[in-house]
């Protein structure tokens, strides 16, 4: 049997390759997606245990477990002089340093802040061994006073600073109107001739400095590094009690790894995640593939079992065929995979990680893609080899006419999952699954999904129907269409696996479109601002500006109104619960800006005890006017405020506001957003240019009218939009190779009524169009349903999150379109090689073909 | 088959052929062969003959005598080496592939012997297919006609599986001739039928040559079959080895046991 298998493979080599590169392209990204993960991980661990070479042991504050202690309280996170020298003083030490390390603020050459994406880290020069390993002076020196600092090499190539320019350096503690500006005197590398350990810029100053900027002036350390090779941990933690955790190099090692490793495990789940969808929809392309095989053997199928093959041997004999397509085609993707993961972390090391070395690690657990790709081709292909056995030899070796298989079994248990699901959805979306939800809206949404996939046959029909009706102006385009609707079941199956792409696609486009009509919606319907003062979001800390610069703002003679926002969330509570505190220097001219009245109460002068809340969380919390609550603010401050107002209003005025005398208590003791309403008929582009001229030297923040800011604030959402579109585009590919399949079999299946077409007339650009014209339905086809279970998939996660604010469902129609005409020419482009073989046929064998 | 028929009477099939008609289709001097070198096979060596319009011509041959060739070069369907094929005055042999079948399309009807419609399509849809294909509209008096001489009336909307063998090879015969081509080829059409319904085929093929002037020529190797014909041409080894006029079955199955009986030597034509 197994000689008649590979016969019969080698005499459909064009099959094969076509289904093989759905295996290859599936396995290929789960294998990549394994190495990239253990490959940056390598990577990371390699950088960060150089960094603690020599090592011998490092002593932090314990956090108590509670996380990172709160930037706002670097006196949590120190570790007194005196401790260094108990340190010191423990046996086996040879030497300890007092390390002060955290963020720091400076501006480049442009007056802006550097490094907008990766924080810029401070720290103080260590001379001599242990961390001297891993620093390289590139040029110059090290600083040796108060005022110089040595900034890495990544600082100075992104400020545009070279060695003797001066830098002006802030922090969290020294506010940028006390900043100084440090002369730089050296420039320095990592070891390994890097930049930046992980994409990151560095400062490093004196100790005094450092301390002045990081720890409050105060003679207290970050972290101690300790040397020495007779060093004890447990002698070390004994010296300087319970508030400090002492760990070996390597353990610190191993917990700084972790941290780094956030990036590339995440850039690993994606591609897992898209190597997963791609093999889901090779499973399509697989199963139709070996139907038709199947339906073609049927005949040899049916003289083997008539010489006395037995049911098992057929079903065997096609699944040996899966088996050996299977193993070399995950081989070869295996091969690929490991090649692309390679790629991608070396893309990903540049672009992401400052120029990281890349040490490559093949996983064990690559195999496993292997597996992967050889259970999906040998599962798929189960199905259709049972149905091929089950045919009686006698039948099968008459006429092979293969009527249509009623769809009613399918639809109706299509139905029936997808009802199913749909329940699962509307109790999760509901709230009646006690608290397992988002599972169920999870589950519900998958088995929905196959729901559909089992429903698309008899869906088929009508759209076949509809689409085709659209495009059979011409004889050979009604053919076409015919043919599409001919056996619902294939055309089903190829143009799901194109659903499964475009739903992906389409849901997460309907999600982000929905995210920015929510955004631009608050902005326009409820704001009466014209312009707009914040940072940029995504920054490595929170964006404020000077107060001054309000009151100048508002001094501009086309200014109305300025409403400007403090905000407090660190640890911040009200009667104990957690509760976001905002404060505004003139409260009612804010509420005037943003659209929002005064329910009951009054907001005009705010008391230092009275406070002001939203009629939503007044309703929550169950409090009224003249009630009296305790608010914590991030410093540990607690006071018994008064209610004194109730706001009315859209988004922006949610929560609790404070009086501006409590902004004292608030971690950030500036305004981080500022909201202008411009005078009626002035020129709004002037006055933003005005303002603009106004921020020229506040580094954290610009001015955006209203449509820039909702780009800005949601310019990262079109970024991840592109990339799913990107990557989405390759299961998009599986998924035309399944319509090439489906049309260069359906081609071969057809042969003699091409024949016949021919000999009674028609030409051959006649011949391509009908099989354009069905390539193109399929497709069109595929992308419709795609796109409204993709609708339906943007409008389940919408309504999810409809209490976490995302009010509005907004269709983004551009891309939709666009889906559309992609699958129109994915169509075009998918029928070019069928429709030229069945134009090449031979009119007189093709008559004759068996 | 009626082998065991005695044969007619020699002279009464040797009636003169009207050969003063116009020929529909002419082959001169045909020479086609397959393959090369030692495994070279002639199918057609030298083949001249002429099929008058508005006659019904039968070729008959034992198997690789290259009757199915002769009507495949003759329909444009295949190349030939040497010679050329004359169709209603048009040479169609070195013609390109798109001169040809707009030829085929407006010029020529098929018959075929199995898988003659589209599946997809009616059973008048079908019979109007060369029409559609080439954009055109067909005459509704002329296609009526024909659907009621074939008795189609009751099965238009039918598709093609839901007909019997008999009806589909008589909605072929329909389509073959709702363009009134110059010549209709049918090869071996009554073939995969029942005698009845073989009959109903060929008389209807017999019925538009006399009533309609349609020019068919037909393969066949059923010597009943080929008794509906005007005129029956022998081919034997590539060449036309007899050419009966006004045949009987019984004259096509002696002229056939004589084939079988003398294998003709290369030269010797009728």
């Amino acid at each position: 049997m197994l000689r008649a298998t590979l016969k019969g493979m080698a005499s459909r080599k064009a099959r094969l390759v076509l289904t093989s590169l759905a295996v290859v392209l599936g396995t290929m990204f789960v294998a990549a997606a394994m190495v990239l993960t253990a490959t940056m991980e390598k990577s990371v661990s390699g950088v960060i245990a150089d960094a603690y070479t020599g090592v011998d042991a490092v002593v932090t504050r314990d956090t108590d477990g509670g996380g990172m202690g709160g930037p706002g309280n670097p006196a949590a996170m120190a570790i007194p002089a005196a401790t260094l020298e108990q340190i010191r003083a423990t046996d086996g030490v040879d030497r300890a340093d007092g390390a002060i390390e955290g963020q720091v603020k400076a501006l480049g050459e442009n007056g802006k802040l550097v490094g907008t994406f990766a924080p810029t880290i401070g720290l103080n020069w260590a001379s001599g061994e242990g961390q001297g390993d891993y620093i390289e002076l590139r040029e110059g020196r090290g600083p040796e006073a108060d005022g110089e600092v040595a900034v890495s090499a990544k600082f100075a190539a992104d400020s545009g600073f070279t060695v003797g320019d001066t830098v002006t350096v802030y922090s969290d503690t020294v506010d940028l109107e006390s900043a100084v500006a440090y002369e730089i005197v050296g420039v320095y590398g990592l070891s390994g001739d890097r930049d930046s350990l992980a994409g990151e810029t560095q400062v490093a100053f004196s100790t005094g400095d450092a301390q002045r900027l990081l720890t409050g002036g105060e003679d207290v350390y970050t972290s101690v590094y300790v040397y020495g090779d007779a060093v004890d941990t447990d002698a070390i933690a004994a010296a300087v009690g319970n508030d400090f955790k002492v760990q070996t190099g390597e353990e610190a090692s191993e917990a700084a790894a972790q941290g780094f490793a956030v990036v590339s495990d995440f850039m690993g789940y994606i591609f897992l995640g898209f190597g997963l969808v791609a093999v889901f929809v090779s499973i399509f392309l697989i199963i139709n593939t070996f139907t038709i095989i199947v339906a073609q053997r049927q005949r040899e199928l049916a003289l083997l079992r008539a010489i006395g093959a037995g049911r098992g041997q057929v079903v065997r004999s096609v699944l040996a065929e899966a088996l050996i397509i299977g193993t070399g085609a995950s081989i070869i993707g295996l091969g690929l995979g490991l090649l692309l993961g390679w790629g991608l972390s070396e893309v990903v090391s540049a672009t992401m990680m400052g120029g990281l070395p890349v040490q490559l690690l093949i996983p064990a657990t690559t195999l496993w893609a292997l597996a992967v790709g050889i259970g999906v081709t040998v599962l798929s292909a189960l199905l259709p080899a049972v149905k091929a056995s089950s045919v009686p030899p006698v039948a099968a070796m008459r006429e092979a006419v293969n009527p249509p298989k009623p769809l009613r079994g399918i639809t109706i248990a299509g139905a029936i999952v997808f009802l199913a699901g749909a329940v699962l959805l509307a109790f999760g979306l509901t709230d009646n699954l006690g608290g397992e939800e988002l599972t169920g809206i999870l589950v519900g949404v998958g088995i929905a999904f196959v729901g559909v996939t089992m429903l698309t046959p008899i869906l088929s029909r009508p759209l076949v129907a509809l689409l085709g009706a659209v495009m059979s102006w011409s004889f050979s385009g009604r053919l076409g269409k015919l043919n599409a609707g001919r056996n619902p079941r294939r055309t089903a199956i190829t143009a799901s696996a194109l659903m499964i792409a475009v739903a992906l696609i389409t849901g997460i486009a309907t999600l982000v479109s929905s995210i920015k009509s929510t955004t631009s919606e608050a902005l326009d319907l409820n704001l009466n601002s014209d312009l707009i003062v914040s940072g940029a979001q995504g920054g490595a800390s929170i964006p404020s500006f000077s107060p001054e610069r309000v009151n100048e703002i508002r001094a501009l003679p086309d200014v109305d109104e300025v409403g400007d926002v403090y905000a407090d969330f660190f640890n911040t509570k009200v009667n104990g619960e957690e509760a976001a505190l905002s404060s505004s220097s003139d409260l009612q001219a804010a509420l005037a800006v943003f659209g929002g009245t005064v329910a009951e109460g009054s907001v005009a002068d705010l008391a230092p005890d009275a406070v002001v809340v939203d009629e939503g969380t007044a309703k929550d919390r169950g409090v009224d006017v003249g009630d009296t609550v305790e608010v914590t603010f991030s410093d540990g401050t607690a006071e018994q405020l008064t209610i004194a107002a109730i706001l009315e209003g859209y988004d922006l005025t949610n929560g609790w506001w404070v009086a501006p005398d409590q902004v004292q208590h608030f971690m950030v003791q500036k305004p981080m957003q500022a909201y202008i309403q411009v005078a009626e008929g002035a020129d709004v582009a002037a006055v933003q240019d005005e303002v603009d001229e106004i921020l020229k030297d506040e580094p954290e923040v610009g001015v955006t009218n209203n449509a820039e800011f909702v780009e800005q604030q949601t310019g990262g959402l079109d970024t991840i939009l592109a990339a799913v579109q990107i990557l989405l585009a390759l299961a998009m590919i599986i998924a035309v190779i399944g319509v090439v399949n489906t049309l260069v079999l359906s081609v071969l299946e057809r042969t003699r009524e091409l024949g016949l077409l021919r000999a009674v007339g028609m030409t051959r650009g006649q011949v391509r169009r009908m099989i354009t014209v069905e390539s193109v339905i399929i497709c069109v086809f595929g992308a419709v349903l795609g796109i409204a279970v993709g609708i339906g998939l943007g409008w389940t996660v919408q309504q999810a999150l409809e209490e976490e604010g995302l009010h509005n469902f907004a269709l983004p129609w551009g891309l939709i379109a666009t889906y559309l005409v992609a699958a129109v020419v994915v169509g075009l482009l998918a029928a070019i090689a069928p429709a030229a073989r069945a134009a090449k046929l031979n009119v007189l064998g093709a008559i004759a073909y068996e | 088959m009626p082998l065991s028929t005695p044969p007619a009477p020699q002279s009464l099939q040797h009636a003169p052929g009207p050969q003063h008609r116009r020929p529909a289709v002419t082959a001169t001097g045909l020479w086609r062969a397959y393959g090369s070198g030692e495994a070279q096979v002639v199918a057609l060596r030298d083949v001249s003959v002429a099929f008058a319009a508005g006659r019904f011509t039968a070729i008959m041959g034992p198997s690789g005598s290259g009757k199915s060739t002769l009507m495949h070069c003759l329909a444009g369907l295949d190349t030939t080496d040497r010679g050329t094929v004359d169709i209603g005055g048009t040479i169609i042999t070195g013609m390109g592939d798109k001169a040809l079948t707009k030829l085929r399309r407006d010029k020529i009807g098929f018959i075929f012997q199995q898988f003659n419609l589209l599946p997809t399509l009616t059973a008048e849809e079908n019979i109007l297919l060369p029409a559609s294909i080439a954009g055109a509209k067909a005459d509704p008096a002329w296609i009526s006609q024909i659907i009621r001489t074939l008795d189609l009336q009751e099965r238009l909307t039918h598709k093609p599986t839901e007909l019997s063998g008999g009806q589909q090879q008589r909605v072929a015969c329909a389509r073959a001739l709702a363009t009134r081509p110059e010549v209709i080829f049918a090869d071996e059409p009554t073939g995969n039928l029942d005698t009845r319904s073989s009959g109903e085929v060929l008389r209807f093929l017999r019925k538009s040559v006399d009533d309609f002037g349609q020019t068919i020529v037909m393969v066949t190797h059923d010597p009943s079959a080929a008794a509906y014909a005007d005129r029956v041409v022998f081919l034997a080894d590539g060449q036309i080895v007899r050419d009966l006029d006004r045949p009987t079955a019984d004259a096509v199955i002696d002229t056939m046991r004589g084939f079988e009986n003398r294998v003709p030597l290369a030269g010797e034509a009728a």
